[in-house]
């Protein structure tokens, strides 16, 4: 029988240019348990090529913090990549 | 979680922002400055005409880190109150887009606290604004938070 890899089951939130460019504001994803939110950003990169020219000006956040690209993911985590911010 | 005094405000708002009411909820017996910084819609980006501009936000976290930013400020600085109030949605030319207002005893450590927290403000809260020409729009260049949970400039 082949193995099968757990996953984690995560909700993914877009905003700004990065909701344009997907068309996406939310949704739930499943990634490979012990993945990396880079990891992730790549598999959206594959899937809207047209993101893979802001990637350097995103960063990631896990449950409302800033996080690393090489954290890794949790079930029911909640994920975000967000392009630069431009409050005030 | 970094905590801030109850008596402090922050938000997240669709409405105008009334910079009267902020000040007034900042404003104490035993303090003797008040420091307010009022940002608004400029008529203008990079030469070209703003028709006018949309502000989006992570709320959860534009709110977490809003609040962070406040603490931070209690502890850095001997101020007494911190109201910071971000408008989202459609603003016009003029419209206050945000406000803050800190009280202290001193006015020295107001003016420093007011300056940190808009400064950090403009750095780490997930809030977006994109600009609208006649001939179109774009998103504001923005800055890039740094990715370390801690805010702290690296200087």
């Amino acid at each position: 029988m082949p193995s099968v890899s757990r996953s984690a089951r995560v909700k993914v939130l877009f905003f700004g240019r990065v909701r344009e460019l997907t068309g996406l504001t939310e949704e739930n994803g499943e990634i490979r348990e012990g993945a990396t939110l880079g990891d992730l950003l790549e598999r959206y990169i594959q899937r809207y090529p047209q993101l893979a020219g802001f990637r350097a000006s995103l960063v990631a956040s896990r449950n409302q913090e800033f996080a690393a690209w090489d954290t890794r993911i949790a079930g029911g985590d909640e994920i975000a990549f967000l392009p630069p911010v431009s409050g005030g | 979680m970094p905590t801030t005094p109850e008596s402090d405000l922050y938000e997240l708002v669709r409405a105008v922002i009334d910079p009267a009411t902020l000040v007034r909820h900042v404003r104490a017996g035993q303090d003797g400055a008040i420091v307010t910084f009022d940002g608004f819609v400029r008529n203008e980006s990079h030469g070209r005409a703003t028709k006018y501009l949309e502000y989006e936000a992570y709320e959860t976290m534009a709110l977490a880190k809003m609040r962070e930013i406040g603490a931070q400020v209690h502890e850095e600085f001997a101020i007494h109150r911190v109201a910071m109030v971000h408008r989202l949605g459609r603003l016009e030319i003029g419209e206050t887009s945000v406000f803050i207002a800190i009280s202290a005893p001193h006015r020295a450590a107001a003016f420093e606290a007011c300056r940190f927290a808009i400064d950090t403000l403009k750095r780490i809260v997930p809030i977006w604004k994109k600009e609208y020409f006649q001939d179109g729009a774009i998103w504001a260049d923005g800055e890039i938070p740094p990715a370390a949970p801690k805010a702290k400039p690296a200087s």
